[in-house]
Parts: C-alpha cells; sequence; structure tokens
C-alpha cells in the first residue's frame, strides 16, 4: 500500500514484506533449518519447545509466590491451591499441557531409579501447589443447539492423572444450592431487576418463589439488549463462576489459557463495551471473595485469589502448533449462536485478519493496554462483575446523556449541572413508591451490558422474559445490605428533595 | 496426464469441516490452470471454440481450491477467503510452516503432507 497511485506511478506499490526476517535458519541454534515463523523470527522444531515453555514460565512465576518480586524460579511456592480454567478451546487446552509439564511431571530418572536433585525433601522438589484441580464451565444451556461437552473435557482432563476435574454449569450461577455448597450465606430473599428502566429497579421474591435455574438464566439471558451484551454476560457469568470455585478450592491462583491473541482481542473487545476502567483487570486481577470476609470462614479463604494469564505472550500460532507438535486434542468451543454481527466476534475476525498480515501489531495492543492506568480511583466493586466501578461513572453518564424531564422526576440520583429549582418546575407526574435501584451499584460496562440498546434492534423476547422482573445471579443477592430485624427491608440510600426531607421532620418542627 | 499424491490432515477442530475425516490421500493433476479451476473445461463447441488455457505447476492455492470443490463439506467461508486460507488457519508442508515455503505459491511433489490446523476454535 502507498499514497500513490499504483495505476499511475509504478513505484507506488510496496513490496509486501517477507514473513522472515533473514535466512530459514533458526534464528536460536543457528544450526537447524527452520521449521515456524514467530512474529518474522524463524525457529527449528528443537528450539520451539523450550520458547514456549521459557514465555510461559516467565508470565507465570513472578506471581506465584505471594509477595511478586522477580522472575524467581527457586523457592517458588503458592500460598494456596491451583485452579485451571478449561474451555475446551486451543489455548486452556495448551495451558493444561504446559503446567503438566512444567510443574508435575516426573523428575528424570537414572539406570531407573528416581534421583531428585538435592534429595526428594529438598524444597526446590517440593510442588508448587498443593493440590490441582481443572473446572469447565457447560454453557450450552444460555443458548439453543449447544451440546454439551462436558464428558468430552472429562476425558481430556482425566489424561492428566494429577488433576481434579471440577465440572460445572452456567446455569448455577442463579443456582441457591450451588451457592451454599460453596459455603456462600443461605439466601433469605432473592432479587430481581427491572431491566426496561435504566436504573434497573429492584424487587424481591421469597426464596422458592423463582424458577429452575436453567429458566433463570435463560430469562437473563433473553433480557438483555442486544446481540453484544450476551456473549459478554456469559463471559463474566463464567468468571465469577471460576473464581468461587477457586475460593471453594482454596486456590490462590486462578490460570486461564488467554493466548496473546486472545488477550489483544478481548482487551480491544471489552474497550469497545465501556470496559476500559478495568483493562489491568482484563489482563490480570486479584479477587477478594466478599463471603470469606464476611462470614469469618478459614485463613485461606480470606485471601485472594490471582487471575494469571500465563500465555499472554505466546500467540494462538504457537498455540496451535504447539498442540499439533504434542499430540493435544482440542474439543473446541462452540461461537454464540447468532453472534456474529456482536463486537467480539467482529473484534475476533478483525484480530485474527490483522495478526495474519502484522503479527507484530497484535502483540502491541496487549503491551500498550498493560500501560494503562485508570486516571481516577475506584468507588467501589461492581456487584455483578465484583471487579472496580469508577467514581462518579453515574454523574458522568447523567452529564453525557440526553434526557426528559421525565426521566429526570424518576432518577434516583440529580445531575450536578441540573439546579434543583428546574426539576421543580418541571412538568412532573407525581411519583410512584420508589424501588432501590441497581445502577449505582454497578460498573459502567456491567450497566451498560444490561441496558444500552442497539439502534439494530434487540435480541429481546417478549415472551422469553416471563417477568417483568429478572433474576440477578446469585452473588448479586448476597450483596445486598439485608437488614433482618426489619423483616428483610431492602435499604437504600436515595436523594431527597427539600420538601420530601421537611415533611418527614415536619412533627418535630415548631413552625410548621 | 501426470497426477501428484498428497496427504491431506486436519487438525484443532478444522476436520468438522470435512466429514469429520481427519486424514485424506487424494491425487490432483501436476499442471493446472492458472485461475485454479478445479473442473474440466466444457468441450468446444462451433459457436464457443475452446480458448487457450494458461497452466502452472500445481501449487498449495491450488490445492486449496481443489479441497473445497471437492473435499469440503460445510461453510466454504470458515475455510477460504480470497483465494487462500482463512486468517486463524495454520498450514504445514511436510511439518514446516508454509510461510516458510513461500504459502500458496508452494510448488507441491509427489508425497508431500500438508497439515490445516485451526486456532479458530477458542481459548
Amino acid at each position: 500500500m502507498s499514497c500513490g497511485n499504483p495505476q499511475t506511478e509504478q513505484d507506488a506499490l510496496m513490496i509486501r514484506r517477507k514473513k522472515f526476517d533473514q535466512a530459514r535458519t533458526c534464528v536460536k541454534c543457528k544450526t537447524n533449518s527452520g521449521s515456524i515463523v514467530v512474529r518474522y523470527a524463524v525457529y527449528c522444531k528443537e528450539c520451539f519447545f523450550p520458547l514456549v515453555a521459557s514465555k510461559f514460565r516467565r508470565s507465570l512465576e513472578p506471581t506465584i509466590n505471594p509477595i511478586t518480586d522477580g522472575p524467581r524460579r527457586r523457592g517458588l511456592k503458592a500460598s494456596g491451591n491451583l485452579l485451571l480454567g478449561l474451555s475446551g478451546g486451543l489455548g486452556s487446552t495448551v495451558l493444561l499441557d504446559l503446567v503438566n509439564r512444567t510443574y508435575f511431571k516426573e523428575p528424570s530418572t537414572e539406570n531407573g531409579i528416581e534421583k531428585p536433585r538435592g534429595g526428594k525433601d529438598h524444597p526446590r522438589n517440593g510442588s508448587v501447589w498443593a493440590k490441582t484441580a481443572v473446572c469447565y464451565v457447560e454453557t450450552c444451556s444460555a443458548f439453543s443447539g449447544v451440546r454439551d461437552k462436558t464428558e468430552e473435557i472429562r476425558a481430556v482432563v482425566d489424561k492428566y492423572d494429577r488433576f481434579d476435574f471440577i465440572p460445572l454449569r452456567i446455569e448455577d450461577a442463579f443456582d441457591n444450592a450451588w451457592w451454599e455448597n460453596i459455603g456462600g450465606p443461605p439466601t433469605q430473599q432473592e432479587f430481581g431487576v427491572d431491566v426496561t428502566n435504566e436504573d434497573l429497579f429492584l424487587s424481591t421474591f421469597a426464596t422458592g418463589e423463582t424458577d429452575s435455574p436453567v429458566s433463570c438464566l435463560k430469562n437473563y439471558i433473553a433480557s438483555l439488549p442486544t446481540q453484544t451484551a450476551v456473549p459478554s454476560a456469559v463471559q463474566t457469568l463464567t468468571r465469577l463462576l471460576l473464581l468461587h470455585t477457586a475460593m471453594m478450592t482454596a486456590s490462590s491462583h486462578l490460570l486461564l489459557g488467554t493466548s496473546l491473541t486472545s488477550l489483544s482481542i478481548s482487551l480491544i473487545s471489552s474497550i469497545s463495551q465501556g470496559g476500559g476502567f478495568v483493562v489491568r483487570e482484563e489482563a490480570q486481577e486479584e479477587w477478594t471473595p466478599r463471603m470469606s470476609v464476611d462470614s469469618n470462614t478459614t485463613e485461606r479463604k480470606a485471601g485472594t485469589v490471582r487471575t494469571v494469564r500465563p500465555l499472554r505472550d505466546i500467540g494462538m500460532k504457537e498455540c496451535g502448533i504447539w498442540a499439533w507438535w504434542n499430540g493435544l486434542h482440542i474439543v473446541g468451543r462452540e461461537r454464540f449462536p447468532g453472534g456474529r454481527q456482536s463486537i467480539g466476534a467482529l473484534t475476533k475476525d478483525f484480530i485474527i485478519g490483522l495478526e495474519r498480515d502484522y503479527p507484530s501489531t497484535v502483540s502491541t495492543i496487549a503491551r500498550t493496554c498493560a500501560k494503562l492506568a485508570p486516571k481516577e480511583g475506584a468507588d467501589s466493586i461492581c456487584l455483578i462483575c465484583e471487579r472496580p466501578a469508577q467514581y462518579g461513572i453515574q454523574d458522568w453518564k447523567a452529564r453525557i446523556s440526553i434526557r426528559s424531564f421525565e426521566d429526570l422526576s424518576s432518577a434516583s440520583y440529580r445531575p450536578s449541572h441540573f439546579p434543583e429549582r428546574i426539576i421543580k418546575t418541571s412538568p412532573t407526574t407525581p411519583n410512584p413508591p420508589r424501588s432501590p435501584s441497581l445502577t449505582p451499584l454497578l460498573c459502567y460496562a456491567c450497566h451498560t451490558t444490561l441496558t444500552s440498546r442497539s439502534i439494530r434492534g434487540t435480541t429481546t423476547n417478549s415472551s422469553m422474559i416471563r417477568r417483568q422482573s429478572v433474576p440477578l445471579p446469585v452473588w448479586v443477592n448476597s450483596r445486598f445490605d439485608i437488614d433482618e430485624k426489619s423483616n428483610g427491608e431492602i435499604w437504600a440510600r436515595t436523594q431527597m428533595k427539600g420538601d420530601q426531607m421537611k415533611a418527614s421532620i415536619a412533627e418535630f418542627l415548631l413552625n410548621g | 496426464m501426470s497426477t501428484i499424491s498428497l496427504k491431506i490432515e486436519f487438525g484443532g477442530g478444522l476436520e468438522l469441516l470435512f466429514a469429520n475425516q481427519r486424514s485424506y490421500s487424494l491425487s490432483i493433476p501436476a499442471i493446472v490452470p492458472t485461475n485454479n479451476r478445479t473442473t474440466p473445461t466444457p468441450p468446444p463447441t462451433p459457436d464457443q471454440p475452446q480458448e487457450p488455457v494458461e497452466t502452472k505447476p500445481a501449487d498449495v492455492t491450488y490445492l486449496i481450491h481443489h479441497m473445497r470443490d471437492h473435499l469440503l463439506k460445510e461453510r466454504e467461508e470458515l475455510f477460504i477467503e480470497d483465494d487462500t486460507v482463512r486468517p486463524g488457519i495454520l498450514v504445514l508442508i511436510n511439518d514446516v510452516d508454509w510461510e516458510l515455503e513461500g504459502e500458496g505459491e508452494y510448488v507441491l511433489k509427489d508425497g508431500d503432507e500438508v497439515v490445516f490446523i485451526s486456532t479458530l476454535h477458542g481459548g
């Protein structure tokens, strides 16, 4: 490509860059003939395996010890167990294989007798993690026409005899039995949300009134306003299920098989959907289980779960070649049916196309995002995704949105630029009794996922939403401050108008 | 017409597009049309005399077209795009990255093994 006109100028066409920089000889050993090109550098098959393994260790090992103090192979000891998230896709399958080879393979033997260097009791020869489990979240209930792959995934995990297998289902996010099983406090009341209003007013219904977890899940999915929101919501539910499972298994680390390519896709996709504030968490995050703080459970459960993506420096191409040369079976993940035009799917197509022609640019996306930091601090933790929520996000949304007087009179907050006297004089309808709003408790991305409607129409099928009130995931229910002494009444803070304040203290005023 | 024998393999779930068969042995002509047409040219008629067809030695681009026309069972768009494989599909020729061999311009030889690996099956 060039700025010149190739029709008239012969030199206007740039010569396409070669896919590799120099000769076909391996850049590392400089003797063997190359077998693979990784971002313009040529490697032979013998040098490729240590290359990938060292990139994996270099990403993971600085995060293993509780205090991250540099890449130290010796003395690696995690404070808890290990949980691996396995989706059946390429990245997570390669991750499983790399973890097994690096940390759980039998030490080399001499003459058939096992002789670990320094003796078997030497700290160097101890396990980094005491226990390791693999968790798979089956998402077939969220979509019609998708088959259950749990048994295929189980067969993959069973090949590694050291890993426990924990199968979950996406509907567990709405299942009180699962919640209590992992140590969550019993739910007295369940909450639903009115997705037709951007204030997301809450309503309550007693435990047992709700439908089955699958029905709740389908109702939740059907209530989402766009094709983009559906995979995002499923991704968030899956992430929280994995994190809570990590807490239940007393794991200090949750490893995900996000490759460099997948990370770039998820970063761009997340930013496009309003997740720019948590761009660092998209790459690596530490999550503190709220319930362990509340319920004073075991010491380990009070700790954080560190989510690490050890393949973040390894591209999808290297993963594919690693899987092929090691004979790994990829079960595969199916795309969300009907989601071809979602932001996530379009971003994936764009980044994968970009990687073919400009592989370094894809790497640049991830490296640039790693340098980003939010300008302002976090206000709170979002109730749905449990990631930091930006300070003053509702004020900001109020400033950039076009609203009617009617919206303003029913809103639970007042934009700072909008004087109260205007609200007083605005034509309003009498306020109905106001329910608590979920909106101030959400981050921008989750609020957008639940409420932002597409100009192309919605995925919402009104017949699918059987009740006005859409059920919420179990961890959201547990977060509300329910005062049992006041018969389960929900406490929420709302701004009162002057006359309302006066009315509430009227009987104490001397000159009423 | 001389032919060359090839072994084709699929990985990463790509076999699902090819009748769920992971390996094929096939023969293709050694000399093929430059436009990668894989079906025989219709016989000449008095109205439409046969035009001379430009030819070339069979290369990987031709093989991709041959696979699309004779082996692929469903969803062509998931395999081929702009006369080459879709981005996200890796190709190994005799266990070597096809980027080292000239990609689609690699001239196939008798007994070559070509592997197509999909990386699009999630993360």
